[in-house]
């Protein structure tokens, strides 16, 4: 027979902001949550509760009581992960840790009790631990894990143990929502009469399932050990990381991409096996005098081949300046995505798209990803809103071009440059851009158009004349009627 | 009239492919030509046009913001254009001949203030060589003696709706000389046809 720890945190979300020094949490503060079209308290502080704030009040009652209360809403990431890290602690208590999401840990305590002196105290222990890292706990113990679950949020003590063979007994007198069932079930237990689990015990369980269904009966049963239920530990995330440390401090550039070749190797091994690749690789050099060195290397898609990322690199370890030489080295991978196998190029159309992803990794990693883009369609009518540009990389949008349905110039300017008119007309007869005179020769337009209401940039009303000028230039000059004088731009040019 | 071939070297035709803009004009792959003039741009989307597979844009953030896909949708797919914008002539220069070496058989328009320099060229010209890619460098202001294959000098012609003079004042590999070049599908009408016709070639400029 298993036994089994319950760790539950009751207030981890308030806890973090305890953890992280918050101001607000030294008076009366809560954490809300958006439950049913309302916010509603979740958690709140020893202040906030002496003001009369109670959990399940909704935020406007709450404030009505207690006008001074601060509040915060729930975030279940970063809660999440806080989750994690005590997940990775609880690996001092017992090497079998799984998860009981969103607030709770559950450890499989057979056979490591006697290290910290008994249940009890192994109890105890982790409570100050805890306590130490001013975060709040209630342990149970128990032979199911459904036992120690219900011990651990159902029972007057914070550390309860049920010995090995009581727990039926220990759970006699807890309400029946210590048992992992839906609301509904509860309340139709309820009204039947039905409020404690000793009472479910006395029923046959074929009755029970024809009347509240199977998940009742097989909690119920899990709980108390006749069907077994055991802990599945949840594995780490695999790390893709090579390191190497050196007897002498080495210096040329050859030295050190021998060294990367090898770090390389070791991780596209591992890679190829799992079928991933990564996005980005992070370069460790450690100097003996001059500390630790970062270079790092992004990629156009996911990638797994030692020879690339020594290409990547070798720009930054040109540029890295080694003056009495490095003897510690590591290499990571970042963004880890998972990476299809793919055919080996079927004629040409694959190699040249390898080539293209490789180029946007070289481009991208000297000049920032950010300045090698694309373009996308927009739907909207104003010539600068009808497109956007997007970082090559984002793959949120389809590269597909949705065709404007108007003639466009092929340059668009910004910002329209002004002209300087010689001759007025409308549009000018005769004008000077960019140190050049223009005459014009035939005109087409006005085009008028007028930004959509959410516009946010300049809402004024445009007229947009297509001029043909002599001097041989099709230019877009643009006005803002109702001007006086009126002041012309030139705002792109046709081909 | 001999049908004259214009920007086609004696070396490129064993080695490379060539790019035919519509007949008389051909640009040979692996090389780099300078085009300089107001309607600069339009030689490269011309160009870019006729060869399949990505295109490449590399130039000061100003020059390649101002590009307009929408504009251009009606000679080349938009998607197919990759734009880089760099800070100083020198990332300009590097990312051009990454880009050519790496390419393969891709188009690379490259905008310049002042032309490349002899050796500047010459770097150019190796990577389009290696990477069989057809580089476009765009000159706003001067040129300079350079390695390039061809010299155009392109301007917009007033008295048609849309057409273009384009001056090939250096090449290589061939004779100089003057065309006159119209697009006759820009509105729509004559969809089989070649897009970019050639009205008149004009002697020697």
């Amino acid at each position: 027979m298993g036994r089994i720890l319950s760790l539950w945190l009751p207030q981890l979300p308030l806890d973090r902001r305890i953890r992280l020094g918050d101001p607000c949490t030294n008076g009366p503060f809560a954490i809300i949550v958006e439950n049913k079209n309302a916010w509603r308290i979740a958690h709140l502080t020893p202040a906030a509760r002496q003001a009369g704030v109670s959990e399940g009040l909704s935020l406007p009652d709450a404030r009505a009581i207690c006008p001074d209360l601060l509040t915060a809403p729930a975030d279940p990431m970063r809660e999440g992960s806080l989750l994690r890290a005590l997940w990775r602690w609880a690996d001092c208590l017992s090497p079998r840790v799984a998860f009981d999401p969103p607030d709770g840990l559950l450890l499989d305590i057979a056979g490591c009790a006697h290290l910290f002196g008994g249940e009890k105290e192994m109890g105890t222990h982790t409570r100050e631990q805890l306590a130490d890292m001013q975060i709040q706990s209630r342990i149970g113990i128990a032979d199911t894990k459904g036992g120690a679950r219900a011990l651990a949020r159902f029972s007057d003590t914070p550390v309860a143990i049920a010995a090995p063979g009581e727990t039926s007994q220990k759970l006699k007198t807890l309400p029946i929502n210590a048992l992992d069932v839906h609301d509904t079930i509860v309340r139709g237990l309820a009204q039947s009469g039905l409020k404690t689990i000793g009472q479910l015990y006395a029923i046959k369980s074929g009755e029970l399932a024809r009347r509240f269904g199977l998940t009742l009966t097989k909690s119920l049963s899990g709980s108390l050990g006749h069907e077994p239920d055991p802990v599945t530990p949840a594995a780490a995330d695999p790390i893709y990381a090579a390191r190497m440390t050196l007897p002498e401090p080495i210096g040329y550039k050859s030295d050190i991409e021998g060294v990367l070749k090898r770090l390389s190797d070791s991780i596209c091994n591992r890679f190829v096996k799992d079928q991933k690749g990564a996005r980005r690789f992070t370069l460790t050099v450690r100097c003996v005098d001059t500390g630790d060195h970062l270079l790092s290397v992004g990629f156009a898609r996911p990638c797994a081949e030692p020879q690339l990322i020594l290409q990547q690199f070798s720009r930054p370890l040109d540029e890295l300046k080694i003056e009495f030489g490095a003897d510690w080295f590591r290499l990571v991978a970042e963004h880890i995505e998972p990476m299809q196998p793919r055919q080996l190029a079927l004629g040409k159309v694959a190699d040249e798209k390898d080539s293209t992803a490789h180029l946007i990794s070289t481009l991208g990693n000297r000049l920032g990803f950010d300045h090698v883009r694309k373009f996308a369609a927009q739907n909207a009518h104003l010539p600068e809103q009808e497109f956007k540009t997007l970082e090559i990389l984002d793959e949120k949008y389809e590269p597909i071009w949705k065709a404007c349905p108007r003639k466009r110039p092929i340059r668009l300017y910004p910002t329209p440059e002004y002209l300087r008119a010689l001759k007025p007309g409308r549009p000018p007869v005769a004008f000077e851009w960019r140190r050049k005179k223009y005459a014009t020769q035939s005109v087409q337009g006005p085009e008028r158009l007028t930004s959509e209401w959410h516009y946010d940039g300049d809402k004024r009303t445009r007229d947009y004349w297509k001029v043909q000028t002599s001097n041989g230039p099709r230019l877009w000059l643009l006005t803002y009627p109702g001007e006086t004088p009126p002041h012309w731009f030139v705002a792109g040019i046709f081909p | 009239m001999a049908v004259q071939q214009a920007g086609l070297g004696k070396i490129t035709l064993k080695n490379h492919r060539v790019v035919s803009l519509g007949g008389v004009i051909q640009l040979a792959c692996g090389r780099t030509h300078e085009v300089m003039g107001d309607a600069a741009d339009m030689f490269a989307i011309a160009t870019a046009m006729h060869m399949v597979g990505p295109v490449l844009w590399i130039g000061c953030h100003n020059h390649v913001r101002s590009l307009a896909p929408t504009g251009l949708q009606d000679f080349l797919s938009p998607a197919r254009i990759i734009t880089t914008s760099c800070i100083s002539r020198q990332e300009v220069l590097w990312a051009a001949e990454q880009s050519l070496r790496m390419l393969k058989n891709g188009c690379v328009v490259t905008a310049l203030d002042d032309g490349p320099n002899l050796t500047e060229s010459r770097r150019l010209q190796i990577a389009a060589e290696e990477g069989n890619a057809l580089g476009i460098i765009l000159i706003a202001k001067r040129a300079q003696t350079s390695a390039a294959q061809t010299r155009w000098v392109c301007d917009a012609l007033p008295d048609q709706e849309i057409a273009w003079v384009w001056r090939l004042t250096k090449d290589k590999g061939g004779q100089v000389g003057t065309w006159k070049v119209g697009w006759r599908a820009y509105n729509g009408e004559n969809k089989d046809g070649p897009n970019l016709i050639f009205m008149a070639a004009t002697a020697a400029a």
